[in-house]
């Protein structure tokens, strides 16, 4: 499978961001060092990435072949208690980063669902209907929630990998 | 203990300053708690204020507890069936309307006897028992020998036993709400007979099902505890738990300018599709009799609307071209009574039909209609 690399460098050229040195006074040793830097955006954008993302909202997307999976992490799974009931969006839906998409029920409470990307809803799962127990049980495989659309790869970008993800559970629970 | 009354009851809408809204109220009233008690007495509206206030008001550095009562309504849970529920066409006779809420949990009957308690926080110290603690506590300073406890489905039973208040609750991004009831003197006869499905062993459904329990109202044990003696120490209590101070202020969800949107949240609460279009996707499955006749009904029912309707006729009483015609009408309708006779009416004026044909359609189609 192709990988698909974007790569955005900027560089600012040496000369064009030197100082103007006849005015002594403007610039302080300080300054003139930050003026001098130059800054290079590395972004890398992959279409096809199956390593799992984290929103703050404890959701987890997969992407695969362009179609994103979506499911709620273990600490949200763990956080929730059982799940009795998953009320999921229809096929066809769409969903800007940050819409509510649905809830799932458990002894808890009725916790909104909050999509990580923009995209359109392309399956859901419908095993969650007759066994909702599998968001608890297996809630990066089986208890997964919906497929969706990435219509702003960027979006990815911004969201957390595993290990800052795991961070992030620290900082919280602290 | 000494129960500070707090009777300095402020309404809201006079001292509000233009281009102010409820919310930036409460930020430059710089009170870490606010204990508030709604003006209005409709389903629809209390569950709008709720709501607003869940998504308008910054709650993570503030708790408030709003009450609120309403005149007689059914409110069931986000994610419930009502036709399983509760018996919808004894509601329609007396008036009674149908509310779904946001959050989870089973089916309610409201009316003036019953006080409802919603507990805003940030999700952080959401904490269910600390709030259900403040109402048994309440209760327990006005009569210490009443014996109120919460149990771990976080109702609060009387004597061990009868039911007295439920519980559900959402979680939002950052705060979250519970809420609850209370029975003071609610009239049980129409509480039990709303709460009793007339079809629920029709239905085959993965809707949250509710947990039917005893009830009893806590004037029945003593007739001095009303709903305004047991609200003032509720909010008493929850300013001592929560260490804070202040009037009860009274608002009214009517106010727009004051909670913009909120009018548009009452109206969206109130729609069909909401109240009835989100029932999870369940089927119907019954034996009618009509005119001596049995019927077998089989319906999917998807969003509220009918997906896939199929009748069982023997071929001598109504044949089957008639009988797939009546099941053509009614596919993709709303599950609704009104809605199938408007159908079924239209239906007979295009088929030319004898009229002891259309006779038996008409029969028919109350028959099917007695499951709605």
């Amino acid at each position: 499978m192709a990988m698909c690399t974007i790569l955005r460098c900027a560089s600012v050229s040496l000369t064009s961001s030197l100082p103007r040195l006849s005015n002594r006074n403007a610039l302080t040793p300080a300054r003139l060092l930050a003026r001098t830097c130059y800054k290079r955006a590395l972004s890398t954008t992959t279409r096809f990435c199956a390593a799992l993302k984290f929103t703050d909202k404890h959701e987890w997307v997969r992407v695969d072949s362009g179609v994103a999976t979506v499911g709620i992490s273990n600490f949200a799974q763990e956080a929730l208690g059982d799940v009795v009931y998953c009320g999921l969006p229809e096929v066809g839906t769409k969903l800007s980063q940050s819409d509510e998409f649905g809830a799932l029920e458990s002894v808890k409470a009725a916790s909104e669902l909050y999509s990580p990307l923009t995209g359109e809803v392309t399956d859901v799962n419908d095993a969650l209907a007759d066994n909702p127990g599998l968001v608890n049980k297996s809630c990066y495989k089986d208890g997964w929630l919906m497929k969706m659309t990435v219509s702003i790869p960027e979006e990815l970008d911004g969201l957390m990998d595993e290990a800052a993800y795991e961070r992030y559970i620290k900082s919280i629970e602290d | 203990m000494i129960l500070r009354l707090l009777n300095r009851a402020c309404v809201l809408s006079g001292s509000v300053r233009l281009k102010s809204t409820l919310s930036t109220f409460f930020d430059e009233m710089g009170k870490s708690g606010i204990i508030l008690k709604s003006a209005t007495t409709g389903i629809f509206e209390n569950l709008a204020l709720e709501d607003w206030i869940h998504d308008h008001v910054d709650l993570q550095n503030r708790s408030m507890l709003l009450s609120w009562r309403n005149s007689p309504a059914v409110v069931i849970g986000r994610h419930q069936n009502p036709w399983q529920e509760c018996n919808l066409p004894l509601m329609r006779r007396l008036g009674i309307p149908l509310a779904r809420r946001r959050s989870g949990g089973g089916t309610v009957f409201h009316d003036f006897g019953n006080i409802n308690m919603t507990f805003f926080i940030s999700k952080k110290k959401y904490d269910r028992h600390r709030n259900l603690k403040v109402i048994t506590s309440a209760l327990k300073a006005l009569r210490p020998d009443l014996e109120v406890a919460a149990t771990d489905r976080f109702d609060i039973l009387l004597n061990g036993h009868y039911k007295i208040s439920g519980t559900a609750a959402k979680l939002g991004r950052t705060s979250a709400y519970h809420h609850c009831t209370l029975l003071c003197s609610v009239d049980r006869s129409v509480l039990s007979s709303v709460l009793k499905s007339n079809t629920s062993e029709v239905i085959k459904s993965n809707a949250t099902p509710s947990v039917p329990s005893p009830v009893r109202n806590l004037l029945d044990v003593d007739p001095t505890l009303d709903s305004d003696t047991i609200m003032n120490a509720v909010a008493s209590q929850y300013s001592n738990e929560f260490g804070f101070d202040g009037p009860v202020i009274t608002v009214d969800p009517s106010h727009e300018a004051l909670m913009p949107g909120i009018h548009k949240m009452a109206q969206d609460l109130q729609m069909w599709e909401w109240i009835y279009g989100r029932t999870p996707k369940f089927s119907v499955c019954s034996s009618l009799v009509v005119d001596d006749v049995t019927v077998k009904l089989d319906m999917d029912i998807k969003n509220g609307a009918v997906e896939q309707c199929a009748m069982e006729i023997p071929e001598d009483w109504l044949p089957s071209e008639m009988v797939n015609e009546f099941t053509s009408a009614l596919n993709g309708s709303k599950y609704c009574p009104n809605e199938a006779a408007v159908l079924v009416a239209a239906f007979t004026r295009t088929v030319s039909v004898t009229a002891d044909v259309a006779e038996k359609i008409h029969r028919l189609c109350a028959g099917v209609v007695s499951v709605m």
